[in-house]
């Protein structure tokens, strides 16, 4: 078993259930509206915004965060409007953020595809900061505090869009709003859970709620318990196997994942 | 006595479309109507409806409704208008309790940063009892049959406290006993609060007792708006069901 400095070990508990927290949370609404690959290619934007920030010597989370918002700002309309199906403008937006991510971690200064660039692909917790932890309790008060705030909004678009409309709700800002949400979560999580990972930190844990759940607000609440569970039970396998912790927290949640099926009362017959 | 809908010259064209869906439509609604709507498929008919409740943005001519340009007033003319969709239904895993689907029907008119309070949920509540489904109140919406569907979404629309019912099919896919339920709830709701209500139907027999006027669409255009028994007996009609 790996042993560490106490206040590493503690930040990176902190760090991970605080990354865990945000992306399970933005899960739900990713997972409901069916946004999982404008998901994927958000994080994928992310993961280029950086690799950018590292080839320009520019703060690399700045770069993802604008990055993120650039690909929401084009994916919104783009998805309302566009008379091709969503999934092949996201089909040709993700390969297009991959690729450029892949360019720009080419043009590093230094050795190519260094251990700073592999980190944002693979993520790394043990290095999180006392700034990452502030950036990441901001975004956790910030995101709960626009669902509280917009609770019943969100709910009604989460049901249906439409049916929303009708009811009076003007849901094209809330609509952006979530991808620039997601955007947000999957920036400001990425160095700690890097750009392969991330996205299964959003679904999982949220299709584990779903599996004891009929209500959508029991899940809102269990999706993050979820992924608290995933990143603790994930620290512990990783320090006891000496395993990557990105890695390690998403088998955990998949692993969650199989035992909600398991245990599901959704499927006991009588 | 002014109209409740008001609709001048209106042209809905579909985004990225190059033809007008709905043509130069004309059509006064009068308070208390019971208004149905046919035409054959792809006469516009769910176009008329979207038009008149701003869903769908129109791009000549005025639709005005309670007063309201849905234009620049869409959000506020549906919080007083109920719209049942056509044909929705709900996928087994949606999590989602019969209750929560009623009581958003009154999201819009609560407003911004504030919940649903105890006359909000008193209306979802007599919504429910209205349409008799107050035993499903905690059920999962996708655990209902079609029938039982329909009357949530009447309920929420109900709960709502519409002045104006906008109603797409509601009969399609349901069997013969919950369509003479919902069709006797529809005609009460007429004469008991005098609710103005345009319906699109698809079948002669759906047309409802109260019915006083039949508005006919053929290619987005209005073919012809008369009582019930002078329509079905008009040549007009057979032409808009004719071939061409």
């Amino acid at each position: 078993m790996i042993e560490l400095p106490a206040h590493i070990f503690l930040n990176t508990i902190l760090g991970a259930s605080l990354a865990a927290l945000v992306c399970s949370l933005i899960g739900v609404f990713i997972v409901r509206m069916n946004l999982s690959s404008m998901g994927f290619c958000m994080s994928h934007a992310a993961f280029a915004g950086v690799a950018l920030g590292l080839a320009i010597s520019r703060d690399p989370l700045l770069m993802a965060l604008g990055m993120s918002t650039l690909v929401a700002l084009i994916l919104g309309p783009v998805a309302e409007r566009a008379r091709l199906q969503a999934d092949i403008i996201l089909g040709t937006m993700f390969s297009l953020t991959m690729a450029l991510g892949l360019f720009f971690l080419s043009i590093i200064p230094g050795s190519a595809m260094s251990s700073t660039a592999l980190s944002i692909l693979w993520g790394s917790v043990l290095g999180i900061t006392d700034s990452d932890l502030m950036r990441l309790g901001g975004l956790s008060v910030f995101l709960i505090g626009v669902i509280g705030l917009f609770y019943k909004e969100f709910l009604a678009i989460m049901l249906d869009r439409k049916l929303a409309e009708e009811s009076g709700i003007n849901t094209r800002p809330f609509y952006y709003a979530i991808l620039f949400l997601c955007g947000i979560t999957v920036s400001v999580s990425l160095k700690l859970i890097g750009g392969l990972l991330i996205f299964a930190l959003m679904v999982n844990p949220v299709s584990s709620a779903y599996q004891f759940s009929h209500n959508m607000k029991n899940i809102i609440f269990l999706a993050p318990l979820f992924g608290l569970a995933s990143s603790v039970t994930g620290i512990i396998f990783s320090f006891q196997w000496d395993v990557p912790l990105g890695s390690s927290i998403v088998i955990m949640s998949v692993a969650l994942f199989l035992i909600s099926i398991v245990l599901s009362p959704k499927r006991r017959r009588g | 006595m002014r109209p409740v809908i008001e609709m001048l010259g209106v042209d809905t064209v579909y985004e990225g479309e190059k033809n007008a869906t709905l043509k130069g439509v004309d059509l006064r609604i009068w308070p208390g109507d019971l208004v149905c709507v046919l035409g054959p498929n792809g006469a516009g008919k769910t176009t008329l409806l979207e038009t008149i409740n701003g869903i769908l943005p129109y791009k000549m001519g005025r639709v005005t409704v309670l007063d309201e340009d849905v234009c620049t007033r869409g959000p506020k003319v549906r919080r007083q208008v109920g719209y049942m969709l056509q044909e929705h239904t709900f996928p087994e895993s949606t999590p989602y309790l019969v209750k929560d689907v009623i009581i958003m029907g009154r999201f819009g008119r609560i407003g911004l940063f504030r919940r649903p309070n105890e006359t909000d949920w008193n209306a979802a509540r007599r919504a429910a009892e209205y349409m008799e489904i107050f035993h499903l109140w905690d059920r999962p919406i996708g655990k209902l049959s079609g029938g039982q569907v329909q009357k949530v979404l009447l309920a929420r629309t109900l709960a709502k406290e519409p002045r104006i019912l906008l109603m797409d099919e509601p009969y399609s896919n349901l069997d013969y006993r919950a369509t003479e339920e919902i069709s006797s709830k529809i005609c009460e709701l007429h004469r008991t609060r005098n609710l103005t209500t345009l319906m699109v139907i698809h079948e002669l027999n759906h047309i409802p007792p109260d019915c006083n006027r039949i508005v006919l669409l053929k290619d987005g255009k209005i073919l012809g708006d008369a009582p019930p028994q002078k329509m079905l007996s008009s040549s007009l009609f057979r032409h808009a069901f004719s071939e061409g």
